[in-house]
């Protein structure tokens, strides 16, 4: 066990109230490469609130968005800027078959898309929308990669769907091994950044990724995932989000 | 303090300094869960322990500043690591075993003095903390350690030390431990006692650090 990965979506109290489902995505997975070294793969989706079908939208763009990468690693071809945004392009093109067999208009499927493939020693990240992925710069403090892309109200962001030319996709690849990553939706931007500083509010993760360096086995990480569910749904975080929330938190060995 | 805390129970998330910077009240309860306590003492007690956590709760302010770690003997067991009220989740206790009283107060003491350097360490005032033990039985096990730690730090005013008998329990050790005369429960009113216990919580944490406090009278659950 190299990666140790933890993640969860919780529905919010908002949806709850109006009866909406959970409208987060969020999913990993460990893929082994042939020198037996471990890469990475974490997608987070958040489905618009507008949209009709943002649960289904956020399901599917992470589940493109992994099969992409899986994809990519499994055929041994090179982690590239021409790859993350092929990968954009693949899930764009996703979303629009969904769209059609909705027989829907297209902004009804209209989600957010983050995430990242870790490779040992490159990282490769992407994301459009808010939510944002915060990495650990080697020094025990965590850094966003990139601001989230709010519009201008708090309550506006660019989705997958809006652009098929992908005008509003972030990527980049980074030649250094990241050890621990956390991505998350917009849920819970208000409590993991610090909006006045623009820099990740340390406490957040310094509570968080201790308990996940220590686990050893994998029963730990199943008790840590039904502790995070509760942190998520806990009254600590509820009092100050009634969204959806997704966390996903990965550390390496 | 990782080195009596099972994965289950390490910090994960709730350790909440950073976003509550109110001046904390420790409480560390010392429970006695041997086999004696089997039955509907055991209910009783878990019953009291939801209640205590109720009443707090009906205090927000005491909720952000009372907090709660439970030790348990029979044997010595870290149930439940300092947690304010809000985020302290009272576990079902089973009773079983030995009544290792020296062992659970020596434990206890330790991790008040740890708590107390982490709050100095994140800047977070402090109330004086408060020890309490329960017990139906006598010691299983050495406890002239336990009388020393207790005698000690009641002078030098570290931590204030309470021992609380149920019927069968052993009151001329109670006494050697305690500085305080041990008060004795009357019958199993643990429902009684936590209400004091919060009570009496709530207004000392609504006072200053440092300030002097006068305690609750305990009516309805002790015998004096």
């Amino acid at each position: 066990m190299i990666w140790k990965v933890i993640g969860q979506s919780v529905i919010g109290s908002s949806h709850l109230q109006n009866g909406k489902g959970c409208e987060d995505a969020g999913t990993y997975r460990v893929f082994t490469m042939p020198d037996d070294s471990e890469a990475l793969i974490c997608f987070a989706s958040d489905g618009a609130g507008s949209a009709e079908y943002a649960d289904q939208a956020s399901a599917a763009a992470v589940s493109a968005a992994i099969e992409f990468a899986l994809n990519l690693l499994g055929n041994g071809e090179d982690l590239t800027d021409a790859s993350l945004l092929a990968l954009g392009e693949h899930v764009y093109d996703r979303l629009c078959e969904l769209a059609d067999a909705l027989r829907t208009p297209k902004n009804e499927c209209s989600c957010t898309l983050l995430g990242c493939i870790i490779l040992p020693e490159k990282a490769g990240f992407l994301q459009i929308g808010d939510g944002a992925i915060v990495r650990n710069d080697g020094y025990d403090h965590f850094t966003p990669i990139w601001w989230p892309s709010n519009g201008e109200y708090q309550n506006s962001t660019v989705f997958v769907i809006d652009d098929a030319d992908l005008a509003n996709l972030n990527y980049k690849v980074i030649d250094e091994p990241i050890t621990e990553v956390a991505l998350f939706t917009d849920g819970l931007q208000q409590l993991a950044l610090n909006y006045e500083s623009m820099t990740a509010h340390q406490p957040f993760f310094a509570n968080l990724f201790p308990a996940l360096r220590k686990a050893e086995i994998s029963e730990h990480l199943s008790i840590l995932t039904t502790r995070l569910s509760d942190y998520l749904s806990g009254s600590a975080i509820s009092s100050r989000t009634d969204d959806d929330k997704t966390l996903l938190l990965a550390t390496r060995a | 303090m990782d080195e009596y805390i099972s994965f289950e129970q390490l910090p994960f998330g709730s350790d909440d300094f950073a976003d509550n910077p109110e001046s904390r009240c420790p409480c560390m309860l010392l429970l006695d869960t041997s086999g004696s306590m089997d039955g509907e003492a055991i209910r009783q007690l878990n019953e009291g322990i939801a209640t205590f956590k109720t009443e707090v709760e009906r205090d927000p302010l005491a909720t952000k500043r009372v907090e709660v770690a439970v030790v348990t003997f029979g044997p010595v067991s870290f149930e439940s690591d300092f947690q304010t009220v809000d985020n302290f989740f009272p576990k079902h206790l089973n009773a079983s075993g030995d009544t290792p009283i020296g062992a659970a107060i020596t434990l206890g003491i330790d991790l008040v003095n740890k708590r107390k350097q982490l709050y100095k360490q994140k800047g977070i005032g402090y109330y004086k903390p408060w020890i309490i033990l329960i017990t139906d039985g006598a010691p299983t096990d050495a406890f002239a350690q336990a009388i020393k730690l207790i005698h000690d730090g009641e002078r030098e005013s570290r931590f204030a030390f309470f021992a609380i008998g149920v019927e069968g329990a052993n009151f001329d050790v109670l006494r050697q431990l305690s500085v305080r005369e041990p008060l004795k429960l009357r019958g199993l009113a643990f429902r009684e006692f936590f209400l004091w216990l919060s009570g009496s919580l709530k207004m000392v944490s609504s006072k200053n650090p440092g300030e002097h406090n006068k305690l609750l009278p305990p009516t309805g659950w002790a015998d004096l």
